[in-house]
């Protein structure tokens, strides 16, 4: 063999071990949905609580929304022949989401059954608790649209701390919107994009 | 004269060079989803597997699922070393070549 086919076959096999590590890291998953199911459930649960200040309002939409998100997804992995592995950034982006939701949950009760609910509060710590969560998520994946998004709540944090209930609302509303919705349906364009570039690769 | 490094001959065979190179950006894998990557055969596959295996670069781990017979691949530590020093002597013995 020439050394320039040798050059050639150790190239090839450099070119192999990058597009196998490339291929084994590559999701066709979709959590572009999850972020507009959950802004449409915070505006479900405000609009109720604009009927009904019970302390259960938020409880319950959250833990429906739980339950749709879970049962969506088992449905989803149950209907794909191959299960898609694990990866360590997988797993630590899904911590920090489900640790969040637990933080968050237990947050909900304790403001709804002591009575303290306060809606400056409220906001800030969701928005707060929404910012880190984004944050960390955009710094592992190293995505500036959702670092983008965590800012957003961030500021939305600030702003919930001054002004009046109806302000601290509208800037709750905007932030869902931008950060929930917005960034959801950006997300769902952009695996709907990798889908259809994986489907013709593969 | 520089001595150029040896390429570890368990690892230089394409099919087990991509079976590593998978498993490494992953935590575990199962064999469909090993055999859909890389197109092969379940043969091939289970034997290439298996001189990972002997070489302790993966291990396995066979298990029921839903009453649905399971068989998952890991890389280990000595796996992992193995390929970062084959890719290191293919940088080595390309030198230049690679820019």
């Amino acid at each position: 063999m020439t050394q320039n086919a040798e050059d050639m076959e150790l190239k090839d096999r450099l070119n192999l071990i990058e597009n196998m590590i490339a291929e084994g890291r590559r999701t066709t998953e979709s959590w572009g949905w999850t972020f507009v199911l959950w802004g449409v459930a915070y505006y479900f649960a405000i609009g109720w609580t604009a009927y009904n200040q019970s302390p259960w309002v938020w409880l319950v939409t959250m833990v429906s929304a739980s339950i749709l998100c879970w049962a969506y997804i088992w449905k989803r992995r149950r209907s794909q022949p191959e299960r898609k592995p694990g990866t360590t950034i997988g797993r630590a982006i899904f911590s920090i989401w489900a640790v969040m939701g637990i933080s968050m949950s237990l947050l909900f009760l304790g403001l709804g059954f002591s009575g303290r609910f306060n809606q400056h509060i409220f906001v800030a710590v969701v928005a707060a608790m929404l910012g880190v969560a984004n944050g960390a998520s955009g710094m592992i994946v190293r995505w500036k649209a959702q670092i983008a998004s965590a800012v957003v709540w961030w500021a939305a944090t600030v702003a919930a701390c001054f002004g009046s209930n109806e302000q601290c609302m509208v800037v709750f509303l905007v932030a869902i919107f931008l950060c929930q919705i917005v960034f959801g349906i950006y997300l769902m364009i952009g695996e709907a994009r990798a889908r259809k570039q994986g489907a013709s690769h593969a | 004269m520089l001595e150029l490094p040896e390429l570890n001959p368990v690892i230089h065979g394409k099919l087990r060079l991509a079976l590593l190179s998978l498993l490494s950006g992953v935590e575990e894998a199962e064999f469909t989803w090993l055999r859909l990557k890389t197109g092969s055969t379940d043969g091939n596959l289970g034997a290439q597997l298996l001189k990972l295996e002997e070489a302790g670069y993966v291990s396995v781990e066979k298990k029921f699922v839903q009453r649905k017979p399971q068989t998952l691949y890991r890389m280990t530590e000595a796996g992992r070393t193995a390929l970062t020093e084959y890719v290191q002597a293919l940088k080595a013995l390309l030198g230049g070549a690679i820019g």
